[in-house]
């Protein structure tokens, strides 16, 4: 007993018991749920089965439905757009930024750092800010495109199908641009001067330089990012909440919405899980990618 | 062209390019401020000419924000707290060791970090009610943002005990201090400041939890300001000087925090996110 005693206070229990404690929490609130969702996949689950633990199995059926619903392929493909078009976005834009943040003038960090108060904001603010902005009628967006002649009528972002999931996307690009700008800036910093010294001695261009020197040099922070960026924008989900709902008819819903809305809107839960069994797979999938390329830091 | 005219250039450019960036948040401040006609007058004005001061107030009261505010706070305070209890001593082995364990802890983590809520909301809520847990609501969202968030906390808090030196904390084991004794007098001490920043980090996170406060909670009196908000806007809501009122209300103490600890929030997510 005394020696189990010393153990915790003094020995290898100390840190085991550190880690074990959240190690278990996090498996039962995340490990046991990640199962849960596989089963409910394989079961028929509605409002009367909920707070049962015996429901009747029904092998793949749910899969079988979900691919032969109309709608599953259009919110797939809404998904890698809005998937695509986020990062697409939000990377030109932050790379833009955190390069010409790297010209290092007085007060450059600081401004920088400023940028990030869209990624602290909450998702469902920036969510009501764009609604107001994209708004079809008074929308400032609308009025600026048009007294700069891009657009001749107004646009009704968030009712149009061909411009809602649009919507979302230039909102999302705004949320995370900032991200990307700063863990950008910190690939940039790592980058010794030196070498572009060599280089502008050798007769390199600023675009030579560009493309011989940083971009080889940032491959892993970019590929960090890119990683990120996947499982960042797979995560959104109060953008659309606030911005279109999924709707019009579906043309801006996206998975990780329509995961939600099946099970909290339509109660059924066994789609929902459905659903988000095959998107988690997605999601791990980038975070190996993720994990990978950022391992040999991790370990550090 | 003097190093000291680029270097205003360059300031100046950055002022305008941040300004383009930060537009919506003067859009928010200044349409809360306009009167109903205001608003929706063509061309939009920017800046408002009869500043509405009392739409604050009429928000407040009407929408009854000191409930939707109290009710955040207790869920990101609980959140952070259950968090932090867990999540400190967690990253602190995993910053000290260096074994095939710890690589596999780790991975588990970072894994854990990626799961979406709006994903993993379905079997959350599910089991709760099984477990009788979504009798109480708000407690219920405390244990799934905590499991949300903890894993992004470990690997923050860990970058930070990384940079605490070792060879303190064994000097304090030769001069007779148990591990509890040299963790709690030594290490943590140390890496207050760290654990601190995350710790903001995380409860301006749970101060804008969405998802499981809107799927689990259905009891308006112990809904979060989020959930509130999301009631507000309806699909044909005009009320847009109201809206944004109250989200100003509810975003301005977020930036102010930021801005004050900016430069320690951005150090502190740099060195976690990408090391």
């Amino acid at each position: 007993m005394k020696r189990i005693l010393s153990s915790v206070t003094d020995g290898k229990g100390f840190d085991i018991g550190l880690v074990v404690l959240p190690l278990g929490f996090l498996f039962v609130m995340s490990g046991l749920p990640l199962v849960y969702n596989v089963v409910m996949s394989f079961q028929e689950v509605d409002m009367f089965s909920l707070g049962s633990f015996a429901r009747p199995f029904v092998g793949f059926r749910n899969y079988i439905d979900l691919f032969s619903q109309p709608e599953t392929r259009p919110i797939l493909f809404n998904t890698a757009l809005f998937v695509v078009a986020s990062i697409g976005g939000q990377f030109a834009i932050g790379f833009g930024l955190a390069l010409f943040f790297w010209t290092n003038f007085p007060g450059a960090s600081w401004l920088r750092g400023l940028f990030l108060v869209s990624w602290v904001m909450p998702g469902l603010v920036v969510g009501a800010i764009w609604n107001w902005i994209l708004s079809g009628d008074f929308g400032v967006l609308n009025f600026l495109l048009r007294e700069t002649g891009v657009i001749d009528g107004n646009i009704f972002w968030r009712s149009d199908p061909n411009y809602s999931l649009w919507a979302v996307i230039i909102a999302n690009i705004w949320l995370g641009t900032s991200f990307n700008m700063i863990l950008l800036s910190v690939g940039l910093s790592g980058i010794s001067k030196d070498l572009y010294e060599a280089a502008e001695l050798d007769g390199a261009n600023a675009l030579q330089r560009f493309w011989t020197i940083t971009l080889p040099m940032m491959r892993s922070t970019i590929g960090a990012i890119i990683a990120l960026g996947l499982i960042f924008t797979l995560q959104q989900f109060d953008l659309f909440a606030a911005i279109t709902s999924g709707g019009p008819n579906n043309t801006s819903n996206v998975t990780q919405y329509w995961a939600w809305d099946l099970s909290f809107r339509q109660y059924d839960f066994a789609k929902g899980a459905t659903i988000s069994v095959i998107m988690i797979v997605f999601v791990m999938f980038a975070s190996v990618v993720y994990v990978r390329s950022t391992r040999h830091e991790v370990r550090g | 062209m003097s190093e000291q005219f680029r270097n205003r250039l360059m300031l100046v450019v950055a002022l305008v390019l941040a300004a383009i960036y930060l537009f919506p948040l003067y859009w928010m401040y200044i349409t809360a401020l306009k009167t109903g006609s205001a608003m929706f007058a063509t061309p939009p004005k920017f800046l408002p000419s009869e500043p509405q001061w009392g739409i604050y107030a009429d928000v407040w009261q009407s929408r009854n924000m000191g409930r939707y505010l109290w009710n955040s706070l207790v869920i990101a305070f609980g959140a952070v707290a259950l968090i932090s209890v867990l999540g400190v001593g967690c990253a602190y082995v995993l910053a000290r060791y260096r074994n095939i364990w710890v690589d596999v802890g780790l991975f588990l983590i970072l894994m854990l970090q990626v799961l979406p809520a709006s994903l993993m909301i379905t079997p959350i809520f599910v089991g709760f009610s099984q477990f009788g847990l979504l009798d109480t609501p708000r407690f219920a969202v405390i244990l799934a943002i905590a499991a949300k968030s903890m894993p992004f906390f470990v690997v923050l808090v860990r970058a930070t005990f990384m940079s605490v030196p070792m060879e303190l904390e064994e000097a304090a084991l030769v001069d007779g201090n148990s591990r509890i004794g040299a963790f709690f007098n030594i290490v943590l001490p140390l890496a207050r400041n760290g654990i601190l920043v995350s710790a903001i980090l995380i409860f301006m996170q749970a101060f804008g939890e969405f998802v499981y406060s809107k799927s689990m909670i259905q009891d308006i009196e112990l809904q979060p300001a989020s959930v509130g908000l999301n009631s507000f806007m309806g699909p044909n809501t005009n009320e847009w000087n109201n809206i944004m009122a109250y989200a100003t209300i509810y975003v301005t103490p977020i930036l102010a925090v930021f801005i004050l600890l900016q430069r320690r929030i951005v150090s502190g997510l740099t060195s976690g996110a990408l090391k």
